[in-house]
């Protein structure tokens, strides 16, 4: 059952054709990963649909509804969330101020609540010392803390925009394992990645983006072997 | 340059709003004449005055709300100079330049060289501040006593039928269109300008393509304050000179730049005509005269509210 | 450690409200300034906190003071009842002019908030029913001219506008305000309506404006154009504000206490210029006490607790 169905959609940016017709649906509880290249259109189809940018055209349905011109908040409260390729923590508040803004704006919880419930989702996902601000946070516990804040919003499908970069081969397999956590308990996830043991290791299906459209589609073997995913890539082979 | 104009022409918004300016130009030279001229000169004036800022505001997102005080201690200057040497206002002009762009270089390395790349409040509060150390200490020195020079070539004037015009005033349209001629060529044509250009619309990209983007700023700091300093002993022939006359400059020529189109020379030059057009226009009517202060308020909320709506789409 | 604050805040309020006994009239119409100056300089400040910044004060302050003068002269009002309408109408200026501008951000937000009140000053001066260029006098000053009254009055909207930042700094406001001033595509990600919350604390700032500017006309039964829409109105308290420490509740007041304060005494020793030293004041802070006063206080008492 598609919880996310994108039909044709282009976002156009003056004469930049960021993304152009792309349609995709993503199944409820699977994980979808979409790779590409540099450029491909990636985080503007996680924009476009979360709501920072509207789209110049096409449309967007979220759980049989469409919302194709709904702000990002709203988007939100209809059970969007995502995390930011390049963290963008807040910060005028401290980490656990950070996650509770999600649970009090994303759900309408009164503070108490909000408080307790982040408290929890720190624990599942290990972060420590709730009360530390940004500046005494590294860079892998930021990114957690971007991930706890946008499942405090309780969506229904959650964005990860290179949530692996930058991280070591033990973080990755820490967050390979956190991810798997969050999908155990019914959530619907997709993943931009560049890293492809992690799209290997994660995901269901992957799309491939190049140029703004979908280049083709299906599991990671049959993606990865496809020549066309290869050239876009790497090239084309050198005539020697 | 003619190849751009020519383009220009082809975009058909732009030759449609061209046409209707035109005409309502042509009518009010028809109806009332005086208007006509008179709002010319006026128009001049705001555009001389503005063009320094649109230069550092527009250009390089530099924000000075000090920029009418300087204008003001320009034209104190040339009060003093006329005063003590009896030297006339308009040669006062090119000694202004050279001694405010000195003046320029030490209050930019005494203030605003801190707060470039800080967030534009305290930019804005900086700017105040000068403002106020400026105004209030020429209350000080010379108290709120307002100044004027009674210069016979001031009051010249002509006569074309049976409607006469102040002649002097036409001083402004021609140090306009200098002034807008210098910087379109500074901005487009040497390579300083453009590396000025470049700081504005990408501050990051301009460093990595090797501009020396601190020089830069001073350079272009330098020259705003010159210029509107220079501009005080012109303004100061024909008006009369009080300490707080600067912050009404300030805030118009901020709302043209606004208006105007950040970073568009043109634009500043068509909100100017635009405004002073029709200030003159509503000061002319007996009737609704008193609400000329109105009109250009009126004019940028217009244009924000427009820009507001434009931006529905993210 | 809590209750010392809120003890020392007790402390305060008792010693506020008894203060008139042991002070003269010229002091207590200082005291008068304070209170309003507070009041301004904290309604900016909580403005500030979600990232706009407005030079609209003289603007709310004047229509304000505007209404409240008008009701008790064509209708005799109750001089507190003007006083609310006053307040109230400034809220409702700044929904209309809200709800349109406040799609916009950074300058173009902060000329529209000059332009109202520079709008409404040539209006008021052009009207008849408004005093056209004189202005309106009205009969009596509030309370008769009783200082005790009016101190307590000016106290109060003090006050208010001190609990008014409090709230907001103690419930979800807080979260809402920082998170737009921070980073507006997280909130807006995370669900904050940035455009309700932002209409919000707009109204909100504008009616504790107007409702200072209403209660400081009253004191003085009259208004004028050029008096009611001074633009030192929405510059000194903007000083203020940044001196005591932008972004605290206790730096605005502290800033308008000592610069009111030092504005009085400057203007007796200096006729001629003497808001100079606020400029010198304003340049100082900017370019080495960013954080103000509050900020140095915090950096004393870190080092204190190190």
């Amino acid at each position: 059952m598609a919880i996310l169905k994108t039909t044709e959609v282009s976002r156009l940016f003056g004469g930049l054709a960021a993304l152009i017709d792309v349609s995709i649906e993503v199944n409820e509880n699977e994980i979808m990963g979409i790779i590409g290249p540099n450029g491909a259109g990636k985080s503007t189809f996680t924009n476009v649909v979360a709501g920072v940018y509207l789209p110049t055209s096409g449309k967007i349905e979220f759980c049989g509804q469409d919302i194709t011109r709904n702000a990002a908040h709203e988007k939100c409260h209809a059970g969007i969330s995502r995390t930011f390729q390049l963290t963008r923590p807040l910060v005028g508040l401290n980490l656990i101020e950070n996650v509770m803004l999600g649970a009090m704006f994303g759900r309408n919880h009164p503070m108490e609540t909000a408080r307790k419930e982040s408290m929890e989702l720190c624990k599942f996902l290990d972060l420590k010392n709730i009360e530390r601000p940004i500046s005494a946070m590294t860079a892998l516990e930021i990114k957690k803390m971007e991930i706890a804040r946008a499942l405090a919003t309780k969506p229904k499908l959650l964005f990860l925009d290179e949530a692996m970069a930058g991280l070591n081969k033990n973080e990755t397999m820490d967050m390979i394992d956190t991810v798997r956590k969050i999908h155990s308990q019914g959530m619907t996830i997709v993943i931009i990645e560049h890293v492809m043991r992690v799209i290997r290791e994660l995901t269901h299906r992957v799309v491939v983006l190049e140029w703004g459209k979908v280049l083709c589609e299906g599991t990671y073997d049959k993606v990865s072997a496809d020549p066309r995913v290869i050239t876009a890539y790497l090239g084309e082979e050198a005539e020697c | 340059m003619l190849n751009s104009i020519v383009n220009k022409f082809k975009q058909r918004n732009f030759l449609l709003g061209f046409i209707i300016m035109l005409s309502v130009i042509v009518l009010i030279g028809i109806y009332k004449p005086a208007v006509l001229v008179e709002g010319l000169q006026r128009a001049a004036l705001y555009a001389l005055i503005a063009l320094p800022m649109a230069l550092l505001l527009g250009i390089v997102d530099i924000i000075n709300l000090a920029h009418g005080e300087f204008m003001m201690v320009g034209a104190y200057f040339a009060y003093f100079m006329s005063v003590q040497f009896g030297m006339d206002p308009i040669v006062t002009v090119l000694p202004a330049l050279c001694i405010f762009s000195v003046f320029g270089i030490a209050v930019y390395y005494l203030t605003f060289v801190h707060v470039i790349g800080k967030p534009p409040l305290n930019q804005l509060l900086l700017g105040f501040g000068i403002s106020l150390i400026l105004s209030e200490g020429m209350t000080a020195i010379a108290t709120n006593a307002p100044r004027k020079l009674s210069l016979d070539y001031v009051s010249s004037s002509a006569s074309i039928g049976d409607f006469t015009f102040g002649t002097f005033e036409f001083i402004y349209v021609g140090a306009a269109l200098i002034l807008f001629v210098v910087l379109q060529t500074f901005l487009k044509k040497t390579s300083t300008g453009q590396a000025a250009v470049a700081v504005g619309q990408n501050l990051r990209g301009a460093t990595i393509v090797g501009i020396n983007v601190k020089r830069i700023y001073i350079l272009i700091f330098c020259i705003s304050i010159a210029l509107i300093s220079a501009i005080g002993p012109l303004f100061m022939t024909r008006y009369t000179l009080f300490p707080q006359m600067g912050s009404s400059f300030t805030l118009k020529s901020f709302s043209l730049v606004a208006v105007g189109g950040m970073g568009s020379i043109t634009g500043v030059v068509y909100a100017a005509i635009i405004l002073g057009m029709s200030e003159t226009l509503v000061l002319s009517s007996l009737k609704y005269g008193k609400w000329a202060e109105i009109i250009y308020f009126a004019l940028i909320i217009g244009v924000i509210m427009y820009r507001s709506h434009q931006r529905q789409v993210k | 450690m809590k209750y010392s604050k809120y003890f020392a805040v007790l402390v305060l309020l008792i010693a506020s409200v008894v203060l008139p006994n042991f002070l003269g009239l010229y002091q207590l119409q200082i005291m008068n300034f304070v209170f309003v100056y507070i009041a301004f300089a904290l309604s900016w400040d909580l403005l500030l906190r979600s990232g706009q910044l407005s030079f609209g004060i003289a603007g709310f302050a004047g229509i304000g003071g505007y209404i409240s003068v008008l009701c008790g002269y064509h209708f005799a009002l109750n001089p507190i009842l003007c006083i609310l309408i006053g307040s109230a109408v400034a809220g409702i200026v700044a929904l209309l002019v809200g709800y349109q501008v406040l799609k916009l951000r950074g300058l173009y937000f902060s000329i529209v908030t000059l332009a109202i009140g520079e709008i409404f000053r040539v209006i008021v001066r052009n009207l008849e029913v408004t005093g056209a260029a004189e202005g309106i006098l009205l009969p009596n000053a509030i309370f008769m001219g009783n200082a005790f009254k009016t101190y307590w009055l000016m106290l109060t909207i003090a006050a208010v506008t001190i609990i008014i930042s409090i709230l907001f700094k103690k419930t979800r406001i807080h979260y809402a305000l920082t998170s737009i001033a921070n980073d507006e595509i997280v909130a807006a990600s995370s669900g904050v309506n940035i455009f309700k919350y932002l209409v919000i604390i707009f109204v909100v700032t504008s009616a504790i404006q107007g409702m200072a500017g209403a209660a400081y006309w009253q004191i003085y039964a009259s208004v004028t154009p050029e008096g009611a829409f001074n633009l030192g109105f929405a510059l000194l308290p903007i000083t203020m504000a940044l001196f005591g420490g932008v972004g605290t509740t206790w730096g605005p007041v502290i800033g308008a206490t000592i610069l009111s304060v030092t504005a009085e005494y400057l203007k007796l020793q200096f006729p001629h210029g003497h808001l100079l030293v606020y400029g010198f004041i304003m340049v100082v802070a900017i370019l080495w006490f960013p954080r103000g006063i509050m900020g140095v206080i915090n950096k004393i008492t870190a080092k204190f607790n190190n």
